[in-house]
């Protein structure tokens, strides 16, 4: 079968020994920060950009990657053991989790959270290795009107998601796409928002501006906090689940992974949502729902399986349609653009060692991960103690050098100090940095495509409405706005979100 | 009546400034025709709708009571803003390691629990440590000492 010839070529990738390598360097990396509280997967991978330059674009994706889900994996250690979330989609896992670890259960919400974790993780990879080619044969015949509507809609969708005001999410992203068009215009070498600067003819690095905001921006954030008290359950004894555990957790684990994989696919959903609702359906479903919130180990199954499919599951559209789900991803277009790969339906067809390699590499990460965190969760929670005081200067001095490497730049360190300004500042005014980051890699795409499109209809905009596809977008974006409108499910979503800050 | 500066207010101050600018900086540049869009027309289009959001979020901060601004936290964003702003303008002449030094004990004023020892030590491991790895281990062109 093709696609099994194909898996085939991917682990042949995967298992070479230099990318086995560097998608361990990639989970082990990924678990750091994920059991780290204030570190997060987009700041680190921010600061690694200019590092996988160097590495064969294979090599760059999947360490990448691997920083991506093992983050999800580390952040429910903390959660468990320190009631804090060492990642935000592991914010629900700290309800119940810590509960059982306080009921000397630890170990067997350690091993619920791996193990359900390495099911979601097996099967997304299966779900990416079936359906993305699938999409992305369907989405060759996309025309450049298609894609503007698609790259909208994937943007308003985003939308809907972020926290807190919506005409601030919508705001952050022009922002982005009016920082996107800095620089050289490519039709008409005309340098637009330059200010007489040479630098910004090829425009701002988009790894400038992520480092910026999520590496700097977000340290003062931290630091504007204040430490946190931190107490942790320190008996993790009992890793093995019983073959009675290991039944109630199969099922919250399947029904975790089929909304966390769903959920993952769509723009602006991710982990966070994923694990959310997991958990509220595993709540609404049980026989005895007084159970949440005390230590029940569904409570830790489904979340966790759910976070991680997602996780995986962002990777289709980004792979397929060259649209990213999240910040991650956005991260990710922006890896591949530096080794002058484009996301995109084409990307499978021409580049298949880097797809199929990435979608094997899953798996073994996945299978890694498990033997990362289960018999060497006492390191883990030994990192716990590492005071933040001693992390930030290094991320400090990493993103100042970081920066500089890109092209060796002096300017690109005050540019990114001032989005670092500018991440604390939004911070403050309840702005989400990462629609800005979306708008910022979809808006010269969106202007591409939109130039074509007009040149091939003439000047009429009809276009957009009488392609079928073009039109499927456009009313699935008139949808999401009128959701986002409509009063009722306003509050619903204020609820949703008040209960999972709560 | 006193003003309520709210969070919307500001940001919707902010986006309108930032899409007039916009405009305004980028009115020169070439609208072209519909079938053949020129480098303004993007930009104004965003500009233009980016200053509406904003003057919507002025008109709301206005009259419906939002969420007050917090304090802005002055210690952490003055030192670790000065350290990593000190390194941009100094790396290529004063050399790395002066510039790597400042970044770290710069972000230990940040906060009010500052050890001399224990910064000084962590300032020689982790200048010598990074700077290693990104001088050696990828090369990075990067001058270690002062090239006045």
């Amino acid at each position: 079968m093709d696609v099994l010839s194909n898996l085939g070529l991917g682990f042949a990738v995967a298992l070479d020994p230099l990318n086995l390598l560097y998608g361990f360097l990639g989970v082990l990396l990924g678990t750091a920060i994920g059991v780290l509280p204030g570190l997060g997967p987009v700041a680190t991978i921010s600061i690694l950009l200019p590092v996988t330059f160097t590495l064969q674009p294979q090599s760059a994706i999947i360490m990448l990657a691997g920083i991506y889900y093992g983050a999800a994996y580390g952040g429910s250690t903390t959660a468990i053991l320190v009631n804090l979330p060492g990642e935000s989609s592991s914010v629900v896992t700290t309800l119940d989790g810590y509960q059982m670890a306080r009921q000397g259960k630890a170990g067997l919400a350690l091993a619920t959270a791996a193990l359900s974790s390495f099911m979601a993780g097996t099967i997304a990879t299966f779900i990416i290795a079936f359906a993305a080619p699938t999409v992305a044969e369907f989405a060759l015949d996309f025309g450049p009107a298609d894609y503007c509507s698609l790259m909208v809609f994937g943007l308003v969708a985003a939308v809907i998601l972020a926290h807190g005001s919506v005409i601030k999410a919508i705001g952050m992203i022009l922002t982005g796409i009016l920082l996107g068009t800095m620089g050289i215009d490519v039709n008409s070498s005309l340098p637009r928002f330059t200010f007489g600067v040479p630098q910004f003819g090829d425009g701002i690095d988009f790894a400038v501006i992520a480092m910026g905001i999520f590496g700097i921006g977000e340290t003062i954030t931290n630091l504007a906090r204040g430490a946190e008290a931190r107490e942790y359950v320190k008996n993790y004894r009992g890793l093995w689940p019983s073959p009675h555990d290991l039944k109630a957790i199969v099922r919250p684990a399947l029904r975790g992974t089929g909304l966390g994989a769903a959920l993952g696919i769509l723009p602006g959903g991710g982990p966070v949502l994923a694990s959310f609702s997991a958990y509220a359906l595993e709540k609404k479903i049980a026989a005895e729902p007084d159970r949440f919130g005390r230590g029940a180990i569904e409570g830790v199954a489904a979340p966790e399986a759910a976070n991680n499919a997602a996780s995986q599951t962002a990777f289709i559209p980004l792979l397929t349609l060259g649209l990213p789900a999240s910040p991650v991803m956005a991260l990710m277009i922006g890896a591949l653009m530096m080794h002058g790969l484009y996301a995109g339906p084409q990307l499978i067809a021409q580049k298949p060692e880097l797809f199929w390699g990435l979608v094997a590499s899953m798996w073994i990460g996945n299978l890694m991960l498990v033997v990362l965190n289960l018999p060497l969760v006492g390191m883990w929670a030994k990192l716990l103690t590492v005071p933040y005081r001693l992390l930030y200067p290094s991320i400090l001095l990493i993103c100042c050098i970081g920066v500089y490497s890109i092209r060796n730049d002096a300017l690109d360190v005050i540019v990114a100090s001032v989005f670092g300004l500018v991440g604390y500042v939004m911070t403050r005014l309840q702005c989400e940095p990462a629609p800005l980051l979306l708008g910022f890699i979809l808006g010269p795409l969106i202007e591409e495509n939109l130039r074509r499109a007009l040149l091939i209809s003439h000047g009429s905009p009809s276009v957009f409405f009488t392609r079928p596809i073009s039109l499927t977008f456009l009313i699935l974006t008139a949808i999401v706005v009128a959701i986002l409108v409509l009063p009722v499910i306003r509050s619903g979503r204020a609820r949703v979100f008040a209960e999972e800050t709560n | 009546m006193r003003l309520r500066v709210s969070t919307d207010l500001v940001t919707g101050l902010l986006f309108l400034a930032l899409g007039l600018f916009a405009i305004a900086y980028g009115w020169t540049y070439p609208l072209g025709t519909p079938a053949r869009i020129g480098p303004g027309y993007f930009p104004l289009l965003i500009a233009s709708g980016l200053a509406l959001l904003g003057l919507v979020l002025v008109v709301r901060g206005l009259v419906a009571p939002g969420e007050r601004i917090g304090a802005i936290a002055a210690r952490p964003l003055v030192f670790v803003l000065a350290g990593t702003f000190l390194f941009g303008l100094l790396v290529e002449r004063a050399g790395f390691i002066l510039a790597a030094v400042l970044v770290v004990v710069l972000a230990r004023l940040a906060d009010r629990d500052f050890r001399p020892v224990e910064v000084a030590i962590l300032a020689v491991v982790l200048v010598s440590f990074i700077g290693a790895l990104f001088w050696l281990g990828l090369s990075l062109p990067l001058h270690p000492l002062p090239t006045w």
